[in-house]
C-alpha cells in the first residue's frame, strides 16, 4: 500500500486539490522539492486518483544507474543487442504501458538520454536497444527532481525543450520547515504505522514540550528524516537520545563570533558556513511564500545589496575590533576613505563597545 | 452587439493581468482573470459554458498554459484559445501542439489581440449560424 499525502498546511491542501484536478488529464507532471519532502508520495497519489490506478506504477531512479544501464532499463533490449543480452528484456516503458512511469531524479539524467526521452515524449514511440521496430507507448510520465532545473538549463546540464515538455503540470512541495503545522499529523501517522507493524515496541509518543521541540527543528532531511526519528524512537524510547543524535543545524553562537560578539547585533549564523543553498537564500528572501509570489519577490539587485551589506557589516566590525576601534587604521586596511568608513559604520550601526 | 463576449484571461504577472482587464473591459468585453492555470481551471469547472474565449500565458506555476490548453480543448472544446508567450519558441510550439487556436509572441499589441479575439468569436458565431 502506498503512503497517503499527509498534512494540514495550506501548501499540502493546495497540492491535494491540484492532484484531484489533474489526476485524469494524463498530462506530464514535474514534481520538485528538497530531498525527503515526499515527491514519490505525490506521484503515487496522482496515480491512485487516476483512471490508470489499475495498471502499473513503474518507478526508475535516473541518478542511480549508469547511462547505458539506464537506457536499457528504460527501453528494454532485444536478444543479442549487446554482449550478455541472452534474451529479450522489456523496458520500463513497456512495463508501464497504460499506467504510470515515475522518473525519479530526472535532473540527473545524462544529456544523451534526455534527447532520447524527449523524442519518445514527442512521438509517443520508442524502440528497444538492438531493435529496428518502433513501439507505440501510452504511459503517463511523472518526473521528479530536487534540482532547480531552470538553473540546470542555464548551466547546460538539462535540455530546455525537455524541461518545457515535462513542466506541463508543476507541483512544488515546500520543505518541512516551511510547513511546521504538518509535523504533528506526520508524527501521528508514522507512530501508528510502526505501532501496527511492531506492536511489541514500547516507544512513547512525544509529550507537548518534546512535540514543540520537534516542530521547531528545521528538518534538513524533511519528512524522511522525521520518519526515521520516529522509527528510532520505537526502538530507543528516548526522545532525549534522539535529539542528541539530530545534526545540529542551529548553533546559537558560532565559534567565530563567540570570542568577541559584544559588538555584533546578531550572532553570526552558522548557516553561512554550511553551504546550504536554500538556507543562504532564505536569509534574504522569504522562501515560505508560494513560488509565484516568491518569483516576484526575488530580485538579484535587491539581494545583492542585502547580501553585500551583511558581509560588509561583519568585515567592518571585524577589522575595527582587530585594530582597537582605530577608525583611520581600519579605513586604510579596508582600502576605503575615512569618510566612507564613518558613513558605513553609521549605516550598518557598527558602534564601539560601551565601556 | 447583443451580449458582451466573455473572456478569461490568465497570466501569473498581475500587472499584465490588470492591464488586460482594463483594456478589454473598456472595449466592452466581460472579463474574468486568473493568476495561473489552476485558478483558471477552477473558474472554468465552475462555469463551463460562460466563456467565449481564453487568453492565456504559457509559463506559469501549478498548471502551465500548455496544460490548461490541453485540458480545455478536451473538456470545453467550444472555447477559443489564444496563447501568449514570452519564453522563446519552446512553449509556443507546445501550445500549438496542444491545439491553441492562435499563438502570439510577447510583447503583443493589445489592439492586435483584440482583433484576434473578435475574429475568433465571430468565426465561431458564423459557424453556428450556418
Amino acid at each position: 500500500m502506498s503512503t497517503p499525502l499527509i498534512g494540514v498546511s495550506k501548501s499540502i491542501l493546495k497540492i491535494k486539490e491540484l492532484i484531484n484536478h489533474v489526476a485524469n488529464t494524463c498530462l506530464n507532471v514535474l514534481i520538485t522539492g528538497e530531498t525527503g519532502v515526499g515527491k514519490e508520495v505525490v506521484a503515487q497519489s496522482l496515480y491512485c486518483e487516476s483512471a490508470r490506478s489499475s495498471k502499473n506504477f513503474v518507478k526508475i531512479n535516473c541518478a542511480a544507474l549508469p547511462e547505458t544501464l539506464l537506457e536499457s532499463e528504460l527501453y528494454g533490449y532485444e536478444k543479442g543487442a549487446f554482449t550478455g543480452a541472452h534474451k529479450r528484456r522489456p523496458g520500463k516503458f513497456q512495463t508501464a504501458d497504460k499506467g504510470v512511469l515515475f522518473l525519479d531524479e530526472i535532473g540527473d539524467m545524462p544529456m544523451a538520454l534526455q534527447s532520447k526521452m524527449l523524442h519518445v515524449l514527442q512521438s509517443g514511440e520508442f524502440s528497444p536497444l538492438g531493435s529496428d521496430q518502433d513501439f507505440k507507448t501510452d504511459v503517463w510520465v511523472i518526473a521528479a527532481t530536487n534540482h532547480n532545473l531552470e538553473e540546470s538549463i542555464y548551466q547546460k546540464t538539462f535540455r530546455e525543450d525537455l524541461f518545457y515538455r515535462l513542466n506541463i503540470i508543476k507541483i512544488d512541495i515546500p520543505p518541512l520547515r516551511e510547513r511546521k503545522e504538518d509535523i504533528p499529523s506526520l508524527i501521528e501517522y508514522y507512530f501508528r504505522l510502526y505501532k501496527s507493524e511492531y506492536p511489541e515496541n514500547k516507544g512513547t509518543k512525544p509529550e507537548s514540550d518534546t512535540l514543540a521541540k520537534l516542530c521547531n527543528y528545521p528538518w534538513p532531511g524533511n519528512v524522511r528524516q522525521l520518519q526515521n526519528c520516529i522509527k528510532k524512537q520505537m526502538v530507543l524510547n528516548s526522545w532525549e537520545k534522539i535529539f542528541e543524535e539530530l545534526p545540529k543545524e542551529h548553533h546559537e553562537i558560532s565559534p567565530l563570533s563567540r570570542a568577541d560578539n559584544n559588538t555584533l547585533e546578531q550572532p553570526i549564523d552558522y548557516h553561512e558556513f554550511s553551504g546550504n543553498r536554500t538556507s543562504i537564500i532564505s536569509e534574504f528572501v522569504d522562501l515560505s511564500t508560494s513560488s509565484d509570489k516568491l518569483f516576484e519577490d526575488i530580485s538579484l539587485k535587491k539581494i545583492k545589496k542585502l547580501a553585500s551589506d551583511k558581509v560588509e557589516k561583519e568585515v567592518i566590525a571585524f577589522v575595527l575590533e582587530k585594530v582597537g576601534w582605530n577608525r583611520s587604521r581600519a579605513a586604510k586596511i579596508l582600502k576605503i576613505s575615512y569618510k566612507t568608513l564613518l558613513y558605513k559604520m553609521n549605516e550598518f550601526k557598527v558602534h564601539p563597545p560601551v565601556k | 452587439m447583443a451580449e458582451p463576449s466573455r473572456l478569461l484571461i490568465v497570466d501569473d504577472n498581475e500587472d499584465i493581468l490588470s492591464t488586460f482587464y482594463e483594456f478589454f473591459n473598456s472595449m466592452g468585453y466581460e472579463v474574468k482573470t486568473a493568476i495561473d492555470g489552476f485558478a483558471a481551471l477552477k473558474l472554468l469547472r465552475d462555469k463551463s459554458n460562460f466563456f467565449d474565449c481564453l487568453i492565456t500565458d504559457l509559463v506559469m506555476p501549478n498548471i502551465s498554459g500548455v496544460g490548461l490548453i490541453s485540458i480545455v480543448k478536451k473538456e470545453y472544446s467550444h472555447l477559443k484559445i489564444i496563447a501568449m508567450t514570452g519564453y522563446g519558441d519552446q512553449p509556443g510550439a507546445l501550445a500549438s501542439e496542444a491545439k491553441a487556436d492562435v499563438v502570439l509572441f510577447k510583447p503583443i499589441d493589445l489592439f492586435k489581440i483584440e482583433s484576434t479575439v473578435s475574429e475568433l468569436i465571430n468565426q465561431e458565431n458564423n459557424e453556428q449560424e450556418k
